[in-house]
């Protein structure tokens, strides 16, 4: 098939008016949910009621229930954290770092990725906080003025975890809002209920598209968004001192930061094609969030992944160029020890299936990216499970090494973090119009002037 | 809303982007200057047409994202390196490097939130729910798909008929006059607002007091509250006496403390001799021990004119030729082990401050019995050192 | 076929020629004055102009490779610019020689008597030979120009052709060439500087180099470009919005680089393994410790706080005078990371006046090719499908 690329691809198809994009996405907000739409909540409440219950008894007993012990005092708790706040990243990724690159293209994905990026970040930042002792004073985590006239330890990576995932849900929560003002003023403007229009007049403050008040807003937007870019890198990358900031082999290695965002978007945006592909599907927006985009993201989701391949490969390669017995011998018994069946699913997860989408036929397949997808998500939860068991299990002294088993309860604990997250998505399709409804319209088709403003 | 009769403007629509543009950029050339177009979303180059200077939102950002890195390395410097400095990890008190990351997202933080804050209180001056033009038809088709400007009353050169005119030549779709909502009392709203405000003061004032005292106080809040510890001053169920505190086991030893292997007898098996180096540290730690435990009863002067008044009996002056003859040994032996009536002093003087005052009580002696030589040499070495 | 008629090619004045003449010879004679007068000085000092060209020229050829790959458009109207800065890679194959004659000079685990008493170079001579380190230097230069000859000659052939189907070859080769290039540079560092201390290791190594070639590549192209359009070289339907993309993507790599070379300090620093820390230790002794916060200032701060603002990104005075300031800033952190590790009998200081002889000879060697590839070439690329939406680039 050839491409004419002189070309710009259209970014909605189909061409649709200005009105009937805004009707086809506020549509499910007017109408009642159908079998569908409970069905599915249904099945995210019973995981996230496994989950309550997992964790409900976790405040009762305490961490003892899970399988952490010596040496393995990270396992679950962790992997589930790093694996969380990673999906959170594509979001704000799709929204800031392709706005700056002026990519139109991001506009179908950009409200729903946000979205996902505030739930995903919710469900991160639950474990931190049940994976303590004393879950009920996590309060001490934050700096304030106490009678023991202690203050939080400003140089530990786990301070620097408050603040970074704290400011990332706040400025993601923020700049989600902005973005949904207008829209809320949409809805304001076309609703019948009594009630609903109370709410959204309360939440788009008064909104008035007028064009003075949009080129402030404009601004702002691009200032949250060059804000944004850096913020996302930098809570990863704390996010990864966590463990590079230590001594142990396996963990302490200058790589991590940048291998962990590009991991992180990597498992982001599989996360984000495996919830469009059936999002879709479900509202009829397959002319507004199209197969060039799903096509798009698997690039990005190739190029990242072989971003995380090199990192496996520069590891490795150090790790025998260091001639640290430890370091090499952590990555043998990454490869061959007791771990070896989590270390290969990893590899052939992350390294290998992503490479299908080389060819552009299957970029495009649906039932393709969608097993590729999920074999990435699977793959990268692996890897933060990896990265931490393994290293752990097995580090200088062999009278300490030991073998870390899974209880119901880590699982169960995993299992309602998915829970929360598909219920907080499935209520959001209902609420809130999954399109950024303002920022499609302006790059439909004829939106802007035919004649570009002048030279400068 | 109901409408008063009072206007706000004249508003016309359009149905493309071009002319609105058009539109803008006549309406700006014709002077008008209280006016504003309504899109539902941005359209490329309206800031020009509109010749709006560019927005300063910027410099709140820049003003308060640095505030924030000042205000985050000077309260982390404060607080390590100054209030309660300890040493982690081997890192100085003040460690830039591992600063970093905190202030980098406090920075970040400040500057997002004073932005949008900012943005919305200062340059929107929002949440505005009156503003005239809300509920207007033309605001719903503006909202939809459709481009507007709106010239307001207050302007200048604002004549209805000149601006109608404009507009039909602009090749609008309509046009219509926006009226001011009709200023209503909102008393409905008063009490309504009161009521939720009381009730919202009730269920946050219950909360809190049931979470902090009733709450916290439930298993598993209370759990560290109620520890199988023993008490200061507390019954104890395990010693069959009852007591909680109790006295060290036999032949227990203070840290610090070393027992005296000659406790009990007469004299040590073996002659003692002071350790100590005679130095002037040594005579002042002496003398100040000696007027602290000695000097009650043994005198200031070791004359045995005891301080504790007639009816205690005056121990013998050490100034005697059986106490001169006394080795310094002897003189220890008895601090520790007690004479008599006098007490041991074991457990009040460490085993240095012991022979420091065997030092002091050999000086007393000297300066008692000193020969007439000895005080004047004493007396011209002391003019000497005053020198 | 989009053949645009606005664009007429003009030839490069010989002023620039003969500049690039003069910067090049002089260069090199003094150069080889350098050498006459401390050897190992000037073995080191050609070692940082060859890794600084190299940065440069393999870092535009994969700028060019990421236009394919992004389908951007704003750059297809200076794509040309990249092209001609790349194609001093074929020359790399003749100034690598005398490296190759000079490993002694530069590397400790060449001398054997080293790798006989110590039991870590030892473990690392499968990788750390001679022969190993000339086969694959070898092999990061046939990479380079193989790619540089598929890619370049598809788009100055579409030229006359307008074939679309080059687009889309060029396209795959770019696709291609991209994790080539990130393996091959990674290990050109660890081979050409990382291994100048043998017992250091840092997995980021690779990254650390490729954000500083991007960098110095973005600075160069940036220059070029804004120097070139205000004498009317380019396309005449440029205009100042394709300088803010350049600007804003400097920018973008300025904090990549501070922010990759922070957490290499950062996680070090915090371990404090001696093993690890020494390195840095080297760069903080001596006269070193001014130069370690001369380049955070000169190579993060100043050009953070030049382009921050959106005016900054665009206006091509404020560019030209960044890209200067950072092509010197690369400079000073290649040699940062290179001459510690130099440990001259001849000269004291570390560093005189002779340290500027090679890499002027670099520059100068630079401009003559660009100058020699402008007189058979269009500078801008007329055959390309989308020059037309490049050139209607708008903010």
């Amino acid at each position: 098939m050839n491409i004419d690329y002189s070309r710009e691809l259209p970014v909605i198809q189909g061409r649709l008016s200005l009105a009937e994009i805004e009707n086809l996405i506020a549509k499910p907000l007017d109408e009642k949910p159908d079998k569908k739409f409970l069905i599915a909540l249904s099945i995210s409440l019973s995981l996230l009621f496994i989950g309550v219950l997992s964790v409900g008894y976790l405040f009762y007993k305490g961490t003892g229930i899970w399988g952490l012990n010596q040496p393995v005092g990270w396992a679950f708790d962790i992997t589930n954290f790093v694996f969380w706040v990673g999906i959170g990243h594509a979001g704000t990724l799709i929204s800031a770092i392709l706005f700056l690159l002026r990519q139109k293209w991001r506009t179908a994905i950009a409200r729903f990725a946000e979205a996902m990026t505030i739930f995903a970040v919710m469900c991160a930042g639950i474990f931190p906080i049940i994976h303590t002792g004393r879950p009920w004073l996590a309060g001490y985590l934050l700096p304030y003025p106490n009678q023991h006239h202690l203050w939080v330890n400003f140089t530990s990576p786990l301070v620097w975890d408050v603040f970074a995932v704290s400011t990332y849900f706040t400025v993601s929560l923020v700049f989600w809002y902005i973005g949904l003002i207008p829209d809320f003023a949409v809805l304001r403007d076309r609703t019948v209920s009594k009630i609903k229009k109370v709410i959204y007049s309360i939440f788009s403050m008064g909104w008035r598209n007028s064009h003075r008040n949009w080129q402030h807003y404009e601004k702002s937007y691009m200032l949250l968004a060059g804000f944004a870019t850096p913020l996302v890198l930098s809570v990863h990358t704390i996010v990864s001192f966590d463990f590079a900031v230590s001594i142990i082999p396996g963990w302490h290695t200058t790589i991590f930061p940048p291998y962990f965002v590009a991991g992180a978007i990597f498992s982001g945006f599989a996360m984000v094609v495996t919830v469009m592909i059936f999002v879709r599907k479900i509202f009829d927006l397959e002319n507004i969030i199209t197969v060039n985009h799903l096509e798009k993201m698997n690039k990005v989701i190739l190029a990242t992944g072989m971003m995380v391949g090199y990192a496996y490969a520069m590891e490795f390669f150090i790790a025998w160029y260091s001639g640290n017995p430890f370091e090499q011998f952590v990555f043998i018994n990454r490869a061959l020890g007791p771990y070896a069946w989590a270390y290969w699913i990893m590899v052939s997860c992350n390294v290998i299936s992503p490479q299908i989408f080389w060819f552009r036929k299957l970029r495009r397949s649906i039932p393709v990216m969608l097993v590729v997808v999920i074999l990435v998500n699977v793959g990268m939860w692996f890897e933060r499970f990896v990265i931490t068991v393994t290293s752990l299990h097995r580090d200088f002294l062999p009278s300490s090494w030991g073998y870390f088993v899974p209880t119901i309860f880590d699982i169960g604990t995993l299992l309602g973090s998915f829970g929360l997250f598909f219920t907080l998505v499935i209520l959001f399709t209902k609420t809130l119009p999954v399109v950024s409804i303002s920022e499609i319209k302006a790059v439909a088709e004829g939106a802007q002037p035919s004649h570009q403003g002048g030279e400068h | 809303m109901n409408r008063s009769d009072k206007k706000y403007g004249i508003a016309a629509l359009f149905n493309s982007p071009d002319d609105i543009i058009q539109a803008a950029k006549k309406v700006t050339e014709e002077g008008y200057t209280k006016y504003d177009v309504h899109t539902p979303y941005p359209v490329h180059g309206m800031d020009k047409a509109m010749s709006l200077k560019p927005s300063k939102l910027g410099f709140i950002t820049l003003v308060f994202g640095l505030a924030g890195a000042a205000i985050a390395l000077l309260f982390m410097f404060w607080a390590m390196s100054i209030y309660y400095p300890m040493i982690i990890g081997g890192k100085p008190f003040f460690a830039l490097p591992a600063f970093i990351p905190v202030t980098f997202e406090v920075t970040v933080l400040l500057a997002t939130l004073s932005t949008v804050i900012g943005m919305i209180t200062f340059f929107f001056k929002y949440p505005d729910q009156k503003h005239p033009l809300h509920d207007t038809e033309y605001m719903k088709k503006v909202s939809v798909d459709k481009f507007g400007v709106c010239i307001e009353v207050d302007d200048p050169l604002f004549n209805e008929e000149k601006i109608t005119e404009l507009f039909k030549g602009l090749n609008s779709e309509s046009i219509q006059t926006i009226f001011h909502p009709v200023e209503e009392k909102q008393t409905v709203l008063e009490p309504k607002f009161l009521g939720f405000l009381a009730a919202v003061a009730i269920v946050v004032s219950f909360g809190t007091y049931v979470a902090l005292n009733k709450i916290l106080y439930t298993v598993p809040f209370n759990w560290m509250m109620e520890q199988p510890r023993v008490d200061v001053q507390s019954k104890s169920e395990f010693f069959t006496d009852g007591f909680g505190m109790r006295t060290p086991v036999e032949g227990s030893v203070a840290r610090g403390f070393i027992p005296y292997e000659y406790k009990g007898m007469n004299e040590p098996t073996v002659p003692l001799s002071n350790p100590l180096k005679p130095t002037k540290e040594v005579f002042e730690l002496g003398k100040k021990k000696y007027l602290s435990f000695c000097s009650p009863c043994h005198g200031n002067y070791g004359d045995g004119d005891s301080r504790l008044g007639e009816n205690f009996p005056k121990p013998p002056s050490l100034h005697s030729a059986k106490a001169r003859e006394w080795k310094d040994g002897n003189l220890y032996h008895i601090i520790v082990n007690g004479q008599n009536v006098m007490p041991s002093y074991e457990t009040q003087l460490t085993r240095d401050e012991r022979w420091a005052i065997v030092y002091h009580i050999r000086a007393l002696q000297k300066a008692k019995n000193a020969t007439e030589q000895e005080i004047q040499l004493v007396k011209k070495e002391s003019v000497e050192n005053a020198k | 076929m989009q053949n645009n008629n606005s664009y007429i090619k003009k030839d490069l004045p010989l002023d620039l020629r003969n500049l690039g003449f003069t910067l090049f010879v002089g260069g090199i004679i003094l150069g080889v004055i350098t050498f006459f007068l401390d050897e190992t000085r000037a073995i080191f000092n050609y070692l940082l102009s060859f890794v600084f060209i190299v940065s440069i020229v393999v870092g535009c050829l994969f700028l060019v490779a990421l236009e394919y790959v992004a389908g951007a458009d704003w750059s297809t109207p200076i794509r040309r610019v990249s092209e001609f800065i790349s194609s001093f890679i074929p020359l790399l194959v003749i100034i690598v020689i005398p490296l190759l004659f000079t490993m002694h000079d530069l590397f400790h685990w060449t001398h054997e008597e080293a790798v006989e008493s110590d039991k870590i170079l030892q473990g690392k001579s499968p990788y750390l030979n001679t022969e190993f380190f000339i086969i694959r230097t070898v092999l990061f230069l046939v990479i380079w120009n193989l790619f540089y000859f598929l890619i370049i000659r598809n788009s100055r052939k579409q030229d006359k052709t307008g074939d679309q189907s080059l687009t889309k070859k060029n396209i795959i080769y770019s696709a291609i060439f991209i994790p080539m290039f990130a393996i091959t540079i990674t290990f050109f560092s660890i081979d050409w500087m990382m291994s100048l201390e043998p017992h250091w290791f840092s997995t980021i190594f690779g990254v650390y180099f490729f954000a500083g070639s991007v960098v110095g590549a973005l600075a160069a192209v940036t220059l070029a470009t804004v120097l070139l359009k205000e004498k009317g070289y380019l396309h005449p339907k440029m205009v100042d919005d394709h300088y803010y993309s350049l600007g804003a993507l400097l920018f973008a790599f300025i904090n990549f680089w501070g922010y990759i070379a922070f957490s290499q300090y950062l996680l070090i620093w915090y371990a404090n393994l001696p093993e690890e820390t020494f390195w840095f230790l080297a760069r903080w002794e001596g006269g070193w410790i001014f130069m370690s916060i001369f380049l955070i200032i000169i190579h993060f701060v100043v050009p953070y706080s030049l382009l921050l603002s959106q005016q900054a990104k665009m206006n091509p005075k404020r560019l030209k005078f960044v890209s200067v300031w950072i092509l010197f800033a690369h400079l000073i952190d290649l040699y940062w990371l290179i001459m510690p590790q130099m440990h001259s009998e001849k000269s004291g200081y570390f560093y005189t006046i002779l340290e500027f002889a090679f890499p002027i000879a670099a520059i100068g060697g630079l401009i003559l090719v660009f100058f020699f590839n402008s007189k058979k070439q269009n500078l801008v690329p007329v055959g390309d499908p989308k020059l037309d939406r490049g050139l209607n680039f708008r903010l």
